[in-house]
């Protein structure tokens, strides 16, 4: 499976503009014959968006743009990020997965980052599930950005089966170290090999670069392989096309050598939850 | 506190460069004292956007700064930039001379306001964006005057510390006068702002990259081997300082008011 990510700078608020870059580079992804060309969180829109959000909100049923990108996935899958409003006046932080003319799976953010410099709290409404899903190249689950901090969020998919995690993100970095990157590049890089390892399934994250109001969207997207094994990167704050071709066998190898999904407890841990959460006190 | 300097320099480089091109700008412009801040500003803006897109203001009042002046001129010269020099005095003796008071600091804050004036003016006739020179130590500590050496379009090095900006400039290899100059406002001759805080810029970097950085408490900087006194003094520093990192407030009379529900990002369609 031959995979494409798109580390861009998407133009802040500007539908048109951003999915010409859409087309632009999945044209490019086509070319070198890629399976799937992946974009990063609200690429359609752009990230720091507050008000400006139910002017970009999309209809996916209803929209010129969807459908255009619907019409392209007949021949490579595409992942992107967009303001959807899925009922009247709520607004989410979707991800599609559009593959052979159709959607196949629309993931809407469930931890809507909200604290500090983030606001996505004030601004969408808030998903609800974390579903693993069928494609052309095997059961997958995706991500949004912060979706990915959440262990629980991630056992989540390696319960539902998937073998394949892909986040699409729109981080930006904070904190100097001393060394060549942002502190929190290397946040998303612990969480990518830890879950790839542990849930033998590959990761797949998509992250942007370019400032909005001072933020500097940090880059670094990366593939992690079923073994925890790093399989390609993009450069930090640079934009960056990111091509690879990954072994989908890797998953039933790793999977022989570690029982990691054989010996998953899910309801012994389903069980546990429950009890913890009915014991929370008032 | 330490930093990257290839790493930060490429996020301030990027910074610059993307944000000029979002407000359809080439040029930029800036107030050229022959300080560090704005001497590190230069250098960034010239590895940005090339020397002849950048425009420095060396903007003397009399010869009270004249060694400054001059390697203002010096660092000008160096990065071949072009450059003018704005003499204030006639501005700041006519006002004076009608309003007239000893206050140093009042007279201080007029000639920031008068170089502020003079740069918002240069850059509409040079269609030059203005990069401002305010480090975190001094927006933080509010050492810096409200519509004067605080205005500009954008402040590429608002989220480091004197000592951080030291680090950089090390790194971009400002000449070592510059990189050695004792910090001042330039408010009057013989300010030093270490002299006038009472503390080494050493010190309050520390201690406030403890309280804002890490969020430690007072009693955990006291504990790392600070003087109360000097924690107060910085922590009523930083609390009546607010005001200047602010947009004023506005009463709430609507159902939507600017700064409070009518939000949108300063890189709007940009």
């Amino acid at each position: 499976m031959k995979i494409a990510i798109v580390q861009i700078s998407p133009f802040l608020g500007d539908i048109k503009k951003n999915f010409e870059l859409h087309l632009e580079y999945t044209e490019k992804a086509k070319k070198k014959k890629a399976d799937l060309v992946i974009f990063p969180e609200l690429s359609l829109t752009g990230y720091t968006l507050k008000d400006i959000v139910e002017e970009v909100a999309l209809i996916p049923e209803k929209d010129r743009y969807f459908k255009e990108l619907k019409t392209l996935s007949r021949e490579i899958s595409i992942i992107f990020g967009f303001v959807e409003e899925k009922e009247n006046g709520l607004f989410f932080n979707s991800a599609a997965f559009l593959s052979k003319g159709k959607v196949i799976h629309i993931h809407r953010k469930v931890f809507l980052p909200t604290y500090g410099m983030f606001e996505e709290g004030k601004f969408f409404a808030q998903g609800k599930n974390f579903k693993t899903f069928d494609t052309p190249f095997g059961k997958t689950g995706m991500m949004i950005c912060r979706d990915f901090l959440s262990y629980g969020a991630c056992y989540l998919l390696f319960a539902g089966d998937s073998e394949i995690i892909i986040i699409i993100s729109a981080a930006p970095g904070r904190g100097v170290t001393g060394k060549e990157a942002y502190e929190t590049s290397r946040m998303w890089e612990l969480m990518g090999e830890a879950i790839s390892r542990f849930s033998t399934a590959f990761v797949i994250y998509c992250n942007r670069v370019g400032f909005e109001d001072g933020k500097a969207f940090a880059g670094g997207s990366y593939i992690y392989n079923p073994w925890g094994k790093l399989s390609a990167k993009a450069s930090y704050l640079d934009k960056d096309f990111l091509f690879q071709e990954i072994d989908l066998d890797e998953i039933r190898r790793a999977r022989k050598r570690w029982s990691f999904k054989r010996d998953d407890k899910p309801e012994i841990i389903l069980e546990a939850l429950k009890r913890i959460v009915r014991e929370y006190e008032d | 506190m330490k930093i990257n300097g290839p790493f930060v320099e490429k996020v301030l480089t990027t910074f610059i460069k993307e944000e000029l091109a979002k407000f359809n700008y080439k040029k930029a412009i800036l107030g050229l004292s022959g300080g560090l801040d704005s001497s590190v500003c230069s250098y960034l803006a010239v590895k940005a956007l090339g020397s002849k897109n950048v425009i420095a203001l060396i903007m003397p009042y009399k010869n009270t700064f004249h060694e400054d002046a001059t390697d203002a001129q010096e660092i000008a010269a160096r990065l071949k930039i072009q450059w003018k020099i704005v003499d204030i005095s006639l501005m700041v003796d006519a006002y004076f001379s009608k309003y007239p008071t000893q206050n140093k600091i009042i007279i201080g804050n007029k000639m920031a306001r008068e170089r502020m004036s003079i740069l918002y003016d240069f850059s509409a006739r040079k269609k030059a964006l203005i990069l401002g020179s305010s480090n975190k130590t001094e927006l933080l500590l509010g050492y810096g005057t409200i519509h004067g050496d605080m205005a500009c379009a954008i402040n590429p090095l608002g989220d480091l510390y004197k000592t951080q900006i030291r680090q950089l400039g090390q790194h971009l290899g400002l000449p070592k006068k510059i990189l050695k100059k004792q910090p001042t406002a330039g408010l009057w001759a013989g300010q030093t702002d270490e002299g006038e805080l009472g503390l080494t810029y050493a010190e309050a970097d520390k201690i406030l990259y403890m309280l804002v950085d890490q969020r430690s408490s007072k009693k955990e900087v006291i504990k790392s081997g600070f003087k109360k006194e000097k924690i107060d003094k910085i922590i009523s520093l930083i609390k009546n300082s607010e005001f200047k990192r602010k947009m004023p407030p506005i009463p709430k009379i609507s159902a939507r008011t600017i700064g409070l529900d009518f939000l949108y990002p300063y890189d709007w369609d940009k």
